[in-house]
């Protein structure tokens, strides 16, 4: 009887677990909750080699050395890297996802009360500034940044790198503030998503102080944008009301439209 | 339903007996509802000259002027005139230019000869340029005469005539007074326009009923708005209207110049010159006067409202001599521009005779903005209710001709509504009222189209664009019977 039973409940044990992972992992990925919080992005033992890991870049760069080091410094042993199957760009994935994640930690915005009576950030500040931190992450590391960027190329990687690009662009607006619902929401996102890699390249080439170049790099895509959609809400318009003075000057000539 | 309304009217209207009933049944009653007495055929909201210049049509005409009319403004008419010995040093900042359809329009309605014709300026000569490739056309009908054919003696020669607004509101009035047979209510203003209800002896539903501030109420067969931008008549039928605001402002102002102009007093030119804020126009009146119209962002437009007359009179100068670039670092110095273009403009070369005489003095008071926009209704008609004017389309002043649009528009309704009269049929109906729409819609349409495309045209700076827009224009000036077509067209004679 016992053989059965056990079998059973390790069935059931494998098909909670596969179940109950996927459940988590959609409620991680596909919307912001004020709810519940999140789980951890990494699984204990990946994230401890990952994080000592990281330490190790600046002077190793994304490598498996570094990696190596960083299974060493968490008490793993080298051949223990081979938990990641991808590698180094794990490594570089981990930086990506922490440093997106610590974004809502480190940016604060004081909440509309706080402000009072004083000026309102708009959206579009909050973007800038959320942006502007995301990229001074990246400061430790940005004599090697060139590495991840070519490891991020590499066709394997190179969908998933996106998928993390856009995870990003989306938890800037979320954390800004952004409430659209329409159309929008995919343009806003998009446009971040090419100023951020944008500026992000531009930021490796850098070498003027506290990256003031970059940060005014930065501006001035962003200044791009807001006059491209100007033009573009002015299009909008302009064809709105081309295509309904049409059908009124049909009208007035008596077509029943 | 349809047919007991105008039935009901008629015996309202027609036999006194019937009037007498209705008026005592509703004292009696004390209801808010109108007493027949204050039923009218026609009630023009708005006293401008699209109003004025309808109820006129309507007065004039002996088809219509057997209709009762009444006038609702919200301001003093009696007041806002022109004094007849007004002195001819000093004009109003709020001017147009009447096309010569317009003048003939006011002429076949008895209103022209009430006109201050010392205060008007017919014009006989424009010249157009690009600020920034100087390309230039001039438009005067002796160059736009077909190829190979001598000028008739007969053709005109004036372009258009530059009236003050209050001149042409003061005119019509003087005719209306002659005509006589108006209820004019100002300064009323309109508190409320709702349906009327359907009484025993009286069915108003589809009526709209005025309530007015003096307490009057009054029930409209025909409802004109002609009451501006802000059509509280529009709001009321539930016409959309459509269109954009240009984020630009036009900056007005009287203006003394150093002399009556090139051509001397008998034939004046006009200017306008496109500089990529907005086109800056300068229009001959009486005397060494003339009048600025300035379509600029509203930055500057409160920057040069901000500046003393001698720096302001500067920056018009400049306005007419100066490149764009000079321009925008001239609206950027808090003071002192006087000196500055005077230094400038030595260092500019500039052909005197082909911009206007140099301006002396800006008058006290009369540098003032608004702001440009473009509205259309989607339709100038519905059901009882007739726009005109501002209240229908609202223009870019480039081409001058939102007032002129407004008197083709009182033509057009006092055409509709004399042959509505003619063949009995009732004047507020939607078929009655639907060739005034078919006759107005597309021509106000085509004409909001071509500013509107102008003016974004040359807020071009720079690029491909320039160039070829500027070998247009000279292409254009260079064939005269095609300039002719344009001239036609801007004169209202198509």
């Amino acid at each position: 009887m016992a053989p059965p039973a056990q079998l059973a409940n390790c069935v059931r044990g494998t098909f909670r677990a596969s179940s109950f992972r996927p459940t988590l992992w959609r409620q991680r990925c596909l919307y912001h909750s004020y709810e519940y919080s999140q789980p951890p992005p990494f699984p204990p033992a990946e994230a401890a080699i990952l994080s000592s890991a990281i330490s190790h870049v600046p002077a190793f760069g994304f490598t498996l050395d570094a990696l190596k080091l960083g299974a060493r410094d968490a008490g793993y042993l080298d051949v223990s890297t081979n938990l990641l199957p991808r590698g180094v760009f794990d490594l570089v994935n981990y930086h990506l996802v922490m440093q997106r994640l610590a974004l809502k930690d480190s940016v604060q915005f004081p909440t509309e009360a706080e402000q009072g009576t004083g000026k309102k950030i708009g959206i579009g500040a909050k973007v800038r500034t959320l942006t502007l931190a995301r990229l001074r992450a990246n400061e430790p590391v940005i004599h090697r940044w060139q590495e991840a960027l070519a490891i991020m190329a590499q066709p394997s990687y190179a969908p998933p790198s996106f998928a993390e690009l856009a995870k990003l662009a989306d938890e800037i607006w979320f954390l800004a503030g952004d409430t659209s619902v329409d159309t929008s929401w995919y343009t806003k996102r998009a446009s971040l998503s090419a100023i951020y890699s944008a500026t992000e390249v531009f930021m490796t080439q850098d070498t003027s102080k506290n990256f003031a170049e970059t940060e005014q790099f930065l501006d001035a895509r962003l200044e791009d944008v807001r006059k491209f959609g100007g033009f573009l809400g002015a299009l909008g318009e302009w064809a709105d009301f081309t295509g309904h003075s049409a059908v009124n000057v049909l009208r007035s000539k008596g077509l029943r439209i | 339903m349809p047919p007991r309304l105008p039935l009901g009217a008629h015996r309202a209207l027609s036999s006194p007996s019937v009037v007498q009933v209705q008026v005592r049944l509703q004292r009696r009653s004390a209801s808010s509802s109108p007493t027949s007495s204050d039923i009218y055929d026609v009630v023009c909201v708005g006293g401008g000259p699209a109003g004025l210049s309808l109820l006129t049509g309507l007065r004039a005409s002996p088809v219509t002027s057997g209709l009762k009319v009444a006038l609702i403004e919200g301001q003093d008419l009696q007041k806002n005139r022109l004094q007849k010995d007004a002195s001819l040093e000093s004009f109003s900042n709020r001017c147009s230019s009447l096309t010569p359809a317009s003048v003939r329009n006011l002429q076949e309605i008895g209103a022209w000869s009430h006109a201050n014709t010392a205060r008007i300026q017919p014009y006989q000569e424009m010249q157009v340029w690009d600020g920034v490739s100087d390309a230039r056309i001039s438009f005067d009908w002796d160059s736009a005469r077909p190829l190979l054919s001598a000028r008739k003696p007969s053709q005109p020669t004036t372009i258009a005539y530059m009236i003050e607004n209050i001149n042409t509101t003061t005119t019509l009035l003087s005719r209306l007074s002659e005509l006589g047979g108006v209820d004019i209510f100002s300064p009323t203003k309109v508190e409320s326009i709702e349906l009327g209800t359907d009484a025993e002896q009286l069915d108003l539903s589809s009526w709209p009923i005025l309530t007015l501030s003096n307490g009057k109420t009054l029930a409209a067969r025909l409802l004109v708005g002609a009451d501006g931008a802000n059509s509280p008549v529009r709001t009321f039928a539930g016409i959309p209207s459509r269109g954009f605001d240009y984020n630009r402002h036009g900056v007005v102002a009287s203006l003394k110049l150093e002399g009556p102009g090139w051509g001397g007093l008998d034939h004046k030119i006009a200017y306008q010159r496109f500089l990529p804020s907005g086109p800056l126009a300068m229009l001959p009146m009486p005397g060494n006067m003339a009048a600025l119209v300035w379509s600029t962002t509203p930055e500057r437009a409160s920057k040069l409202k901000s500046l003393s007359p001698n720096d302001f009179v500067a920056m018009v100068n400049a306005g007419f001599r100066l490149s764009a670039t000079d321009l925008e670092y001239l609206h950027t110095m808090p003071s002192g521009q006087e000196e500055e273009i005077a230094w400038r403009e030595k260092h500019t070369p500039a052909n005197e005779r082909s911009i206007p005489m140099k301006v002396t003095d800006v008058q006290q008071g009369s540098v003032a903005s608004f702001p440009l926009k473009m509205r259309h209704a989607d339709v100038y008609t519905g059901e009882r209710v007739a726009l005109v004017g501002d209240a229908a389309h609202t223009i870019h002043p480039l081409a001058g001709q939102g007032l002129n649009q407004g008197q083709g528009d009182a033509a057009a309704l006092v055409r509709t509504i004399s042959h509505a009269v003619q063949t009995g049929q009732d004047i507020g109906s939607v078929l009655a009222l639907e060739s005034y729409n078919s006759e107005r819609y597309a021509e106000n349409n085509a004409m909001l189209g071509v500013c509107d495309k102008l003016h974004r045209l040359y807020s071009v700076e720079s690029g491909p664009i320039v160039g070829l827009r500027s070998l247009g224009l000279r292409a254009v000036d260079a064939m005269g019977p095609l300039k002719g077509f344009f001239m036609d067209r801007a004169a209202g004679r198509a």
